[in-house]
């Protein structure tokens, strides 16, 4: 109606051209804070001190809610189904699917004959498993004497192939039954496998004879190096078990959180174990999820156990994924360790 | 309007008379004209060049002298026969002052039975009769000159004499090639001949200048591992389909040093004619990206196909242009990745360089001379004695039967790459001056 107006009064064309440029300019200011919204949410959460505080009221109590877990579980297998979807196997995909990448936008890779052979028959997990053990990497892990605890469990997971040398063993322990890897660390660290392949296969030697559960099909630059990851471990006739994440898999459980209030890029890969582990195991405990940078004891904490290598900022909404946890927690679904383990006898 | 159409209907107006419309048109068919004449010629040719072949498979080959053939033009390789070359000498009055040579058919007339009966070299080098078949191939300057047919004629006739190595030839012939490439010292990039931080120049490429990083020039060995005339007999084995049905196995791997020319298979199935060691082959980086997709996935099927070859070294020209480098690199990390302590070593790209220049000079004009020229003249620097099996570049082997291009498969190369019949041209030269030995025929 202003611009209306403005044509009617003035007849020029140029003003209404300047009103059309002012509403341009309006228009990308909107979305600009609609962007700041999205990114800066004003629902969001406690302070981390607020957190902690929470976490300090409640102490060591805790109570398994057996049918809390079952409830979850039963969640989980509505919307994820991570028994049968958990992996790329040749059940859930044969030759000539399309897998739809779950980190980009549009992108696709069609099973052929050359990734078939690479996949799996089936699930290879004997279900169910009792007690899992999610271990996160976490600086507070740090002496925390955890290592023990871990070993106990019957399954073990861990994210992005995490150092598991004598300093740390005390701490998280030495058993693994499935490990993470991210397609960047092999090219980061591996130099993509383009070159020796000696250092990441004897790299992976402390892992045992576990699975490696690599997103190969989430982002499109992830794919060559986890192949290549598959090749340097077959060649070398290593006892791991290469698993590729299921990117319909990976984009279910991103939704079914999204749902429950994490706004992020993309869940934690810790996350992803612990809803995995929430729909295989009966009994879950996540040890060394702790993304602040102040422990319990209002002392720092390093962002890892084993580094203090912060990560890019606005990809992971951690400490989101650490309140619904924390939920998590207080219901009796799972448990979390965020302290010291006791000492056994 | 009118004016428009009484211009199109006026043909004085279009003032196209020997204009450039109808002067293309002219010339586009004396064009044709001038291709469907070529075509008729040479398709005779053609037609008269098979059934000379034909006729040399038979038995007739004692009594062929070939037809009187003038239409040499434009072919490839100006056909002159074997009576106008005589009655061109013999009214050459310098010819006669060098060596009478006699004519192709009085050869025949007068020797060739002879020749037939005891073909197995019991001829000596230096006889009389030897030294005349020598020089009918020594009379053959250009490959050109003569029909390919007669170049085989002579060769064959060359195979009743007793190969023996010319010590003053041979000599001089390394002293230039040790002059132009000195292969002791630079066959390979060393710790010695390239040191670190320098800048290396691709052969190829030349804007391309890989430096020598410490991560690069770990790759190298300290020094050359051969040094000059170190062994007394070398086999240096080409893929011509020539070698098959040979029965050279026990022959070549009685050498002391055995090259082979691009990873070929030496397996059961072809270990007798071609032999079962090895002590260093060439592997061109273009087989490692079509067969084993460069590397970047599995490593172990071509790790196992280099385990058929012993102890040998690899070798790898790596700097000829970018492209080969990191391929040929992969090479070197992955048998360091499977513990094996096999020797790969990188060609100098100033070596290959000069070995190029060195053979142009001889009449090899090519893009690139073949890995197995290359191996060929360090094998020359390196040994003593140095012994040719599956080199023939030609469609037939010297008694006119078509042969595969290679013993184990018949996938023809890239034409105009490699110049391969220059290049055996001139190592049947070499055999005729007694500087290497030329095998072509079967081995007793």
């Amino acid at each position: 109606m202003l611009r209306l107006f403005c044509a009617k009064t003035r007849g020029g064309n140029m003003l209404v051209r300047c009103y059309r440029g002012k509403l341009s300019v309006w228009a990308a200011l909107c979305v600009l804070v609609l962007c700041w919204f999205y990114i800066f949410p004003v629902y969001r959460l406690p302070r981390d001190k607020d957190i902690v505080e929470e976490v300090l009221r409640q102490g060591e109590a805790w109570q398994k809610n057996q049918t809390g877990i079952d409830h979850y579980r039963k969640l989980l297998t509505e919307c994820c189904e991570p028994r049968k979807m958990f992996a790329v196997t040749k059940e859930n995909s044969p030759m000539g699917k399309v897998l739809w990448y779950d980190g980009e936008f549009y992108h696709s890779r069609t099973v052929n004959n050359e990734t078939y052979p690479l996949f799996v028959q089936e699930n290879p997990l004997q279900l169910p498993l009792k007690k899992c053990a999610v271990v996160g990497n976490g600086g507070i892990l740090r002496n925390s004497k955890c290592g023990r605890d871990i070993d106990q469990a019957d399954f073990v997971l861990r994210c992005n192939l995490p150092p598991l040398s004598k300093d740390y063993v005390e701490d998280v322990g030495t058993k693994t039954h499935m490990v993470t890897a991210n397609p960047s660390i092999v090219e980061k660290r591996f130099q993509n496998l383009l070159w020796s392949r000696k250092a990441f296969v004897d790299s992976m030697k402390v892992y045992g004879s576990s699975y490696i559960y690599m997103p190969a099909f989430s982002m499109k630059p992830g794919t060559d190096p986890s192949l290549r990851a598959y090749y340097a471990l077959a060649d070398t006739s290593s006892n791991l078990t290469m698993l590729f994440a299921n990117p319909e898999f990976l984009r279910s459980v991103g939704q079914f959180w999204k749902g429950r209030g994490v706004h992020a890029k993309r869940l934690s890969t810790g996350l992803f174990l612990v809803s995995l582990a929430l729909g295989l195991c009966e009994e879950v405990t996540a040890y060394g999820f702790w993304p602040f940078s102040v422990g319990l004891d209002e002392q720092p904490v390093s962002h890892h156990y084993y580094d203090n290598i912060l990560p890019y900022k606005w990809f992971h909404a951690m400490p989101e994924e650490f309140v619904q946890l924390w939920q998590l927690h207080k219901s009796g679904t799972l448990r979390m360790r965020v302290g010291c383990c006791p000492p056994q006898e | 309007m009118l004016r428009r159409r009484m211009g199109y209907a006026d043909p004085s107006s279009g003032k196209d008379i020997l204009g450039n419309r109808s002067l293309c048109f002219i010339f586009i068919c004396a064009f044709g004209l001038v291709t469907l004449l070529q075509q008729i010629l040479y398709g005779k040719n053609y037609i008269k060049s098979a059934q000379q072949f034909n006729r040399l498979k038979g038995d007739e080959t004692g009594n062929w002298t070939g037809p009187v053939n003038f239409s040499d033009d434009g072919s490839l390789k100006p056909a002159r026969n074997g009576r106008k070359r005589c009655f061109r000498q013999n009214f050459q009055p310098d010819s006669q002052t060098v060596i009478v040579t006699p004519c192709l058919s009085d050869i025949k007339k007068k020797q060739k039975k002879r020749y037939l009966e005891n073909y197995d070299g019991s001829y000596e080098y230096n006889s009389t009769a030897c030294r005349e078949l020598r020089q009918e191939i020594m009379d053959v300057k250009v490959l050109s000159m003569v029909k390919t047919s007669e170049l085989f004629e002579r060769w064959r006739n060359l195979q009743v004499c007793r190969w023996a190595q010319s010590k003053e030839e041979t000599s001089n012939f390394k002293m230039s090639l040790s002059r132009c490439c000195n292969a002791p010292s630079f066959l390979f990039t060393t710790k010695r001949n390239t040191p670190a931080g320098t800048k290396l120049r691709y052969e190829v490429d030349t804007s391309g200048i890989l430096p020598i990083t410490a991560e690069v020039f770990k790759m190298f060995p300290d020094d050359m591992p051969y040094s000059k005339s170190q062994y007394k007999k070398c086999a240096v084995i080409g893929n011509g389909g020539i070698i098959k049905n040979s029965k050279c196995g026990k022959e070549i791997d009685s050498a002391d040093f055995i090259f082979r020319c691009n990873i070929p298979p030496i397996n059961e199935k072809y270990s007798a004619d071609v032999g079962s060691r090895t002590d260093l082959v060439t592997i061109n980086p273009s087989i490692i990206s079509e067969r084993f997709q460069k590397l970047e996935k599995w490593r172990r099927p071509f790790y196992e196909v280099l385990q058929n070859y012993e102890n040998s070294s690899v070798v790898l020209p790596a700097f000829y242009n970018t492209r080969n480098t990191d391929v040929s690199f992969r090479v070197k990390y992955m048998l360091d990745d499977f513990d094996s302590q096999r020797g790969v070593f990188f060609f100098h790209p100033q070596y290959l360089l000069n070995v190029q220049r060195f053979w142009a000079v001889q009449g090899v004009r090519a893009k690139r001379v073949s890995s197995g020229l290359m191996l060929v003249t360090a094998a020359m620097e390196m040994c003593e004695e140095v012994h040719l099996y599956g080199f023939w570049a030609f469609p037939m082997n010297p008694a006119g039967i078509f042969i595969t291009h290679h013993y184990y498969d018949n996938v023809k190369p890239r034409p105009g790459f490699h110049a391969m019949p220059h290049e055996i041209f001139n190592f049947i030269h070499m055999h005729t001056r007694g500087i290497l030995n030329v095998h072509t025929g079967p081995c007793t």
